[in-house]
């Protein structure tokens, strides 16, 4: 992992993996979390907020009486949001293309722990607390390094692999890869043919997404929590 | 795209700082559709919304002419101007560019492409 500079490495572990498993990834992706729906209907109705890396969408519609502005980084994705009625674009969390203080609310579900350096994570959430509007709330949710399911992790910086069912969804053929991209490709024969892909993931530990929602500055933490397997904080931003 | 979105957006790039907002739209191909009116919610985004930037939008893709300042949140044929306007104009293809740096952003299927490369950000 430390042959690769941290850009290198989100490119070829993180944004080409959610390229190629979009459409899969996606049918997995439905059920919104509890705290997650709790959070969206607790904004008043009318007010605008910024998803970035939405996935597929799947909190762009939970409370209709909002108006949500989707991004990912994933053009695929995007397209599958944009599919289902929502709107969407393709932009990278470490470099927003929206104006300074201008969301009520944002959200960050499982994306921060996809960078590969704390600085990169500290600059994902100066982006976020940047573009919310002083007052405005944002919630952030990390994967736990602690883990109540039945993943177990010995290191912090991990590969967590993705079996794509080669039989169920296309995967890209590789001559339409862009040259960067060498994400390895092993075929498991043991159940049914996977192509395996390796997702970076950074595993939080306990107070560690407070303490570095603290260095990005800007907000008061509200609210912290672990939810399934999960840290999550809601903050606030300061009105300065 | 919505305009409501493009509203929101500036140039993303690193030092762009003058002119990078909004974005001039250009070639575009305009679609209309259909979304449920809620005067409440427009009432609200005008607090919300770059007005200048929404009035110079909507003229220059010739969906509607706005009024310079806000105009009567309870008037409801204003309203509904801004209704169509806000939801239910939105470009499928075409670019935008920045006035600052010149910078070239697609939109391809409705969906804007902000990525920038290594060297900009
Ligand atoms: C685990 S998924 C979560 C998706 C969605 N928020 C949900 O809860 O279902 C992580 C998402 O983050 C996106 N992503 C990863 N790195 C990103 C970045 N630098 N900028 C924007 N999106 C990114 C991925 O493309 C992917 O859609
Ligand atoms: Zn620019």
């Amino acid at each position: 992992m430390d042959s690769l500079s941290s850009a290198e490495l989100e490119s070829t572990h993180v944004h080409s993996v959610y390229e190629a498993i979009a459409p899969h990834f996606s049918d997995t992706r439905y059920k919104p979390w509890p705290v997650v729906e709790r959070f969206l209907n607790s904004q008043p109705d009318g007010s605008i907020g910024a998803d970035v890396g939405c996935g597929n969408g799947k909190y762009l519609g939970v409370n209709k009486k909002l108006f949500i502005a989707g991004s990912d980084r994933s053009f695929n994705l995007s397209k599958i949001a944009h599919e289902r009625g929502f709107e969407c674009l393709v932009c990278d969390n470490l470099k927003l293309p929206y104006r300074d203080d201008s969301f009520d609310f944002v959200l960050s579900i499982a994306v921060i722990h996809h960078m590969a350096s704390e600085e990169r994570r500290v600059l994902a959430l100066k982006e976020l607390v940047r573009i919310l509007k002083p007052g405005g709330r944002m919630l952030v949710f990390v994967w736990a390094m602690e883990q109540h399911g039945r993943r177990r992790f010995d290191q912090q910086d991990v590969f967590v692999t993705w079996n794509l069912p080669k039989d169920r969804y296309r995967h890209p053929p590789e001559k339409d890869k862009p040259e960067s991209e060498t994400v390895q490709t092993t075929t498991n024969n043991t159940r049914s043919c996977h192509v395996v892909y390796d997702r970076f993931y950074h595993l939080f530990l306990q107070g560690e997404l407070d303490r570095i929602i603290e260095l990005a500055g800007g907000v008061d933490i509200e609210e912290t929590g672990y939810d399934r397997d999960n840290w999550f904080v809601i903050s606030k931003k300061r009105y300065t | 795209m919505r305009l409501i979105t493009h509203n929101m957006l500036q140039c993303p790039v690193k030092g762009c700082s003058k002119d990078n907002f909004p974005l001039r739209i250009e070639d575009a191909e305009i679609e209309n559709a259909d979304a449920d009116f809620n005067p409440q919610f427009l009432k609200r985004m005008l607090d919300r919304i770059a007005w200048g930037a929404l009035v110079q939008t909507s003229f220059s893709l010739g969906v509607a002419k706005l009024p310079e300042s806000p105009g009567d949140p309870n008037d409801d044929e204003f309203l509904q101007t801004l209704h169509h306007v806000l939801l239910e104009t939105r470009v499928k293809e075409g670019r935008m560019v920045c006035n600052g740096c010149g910078h070239v952003y697609p939109i391809r299927e409705g969906i804007p492409n902000m990525l920038l490369q290594e060297n900009e950000v």
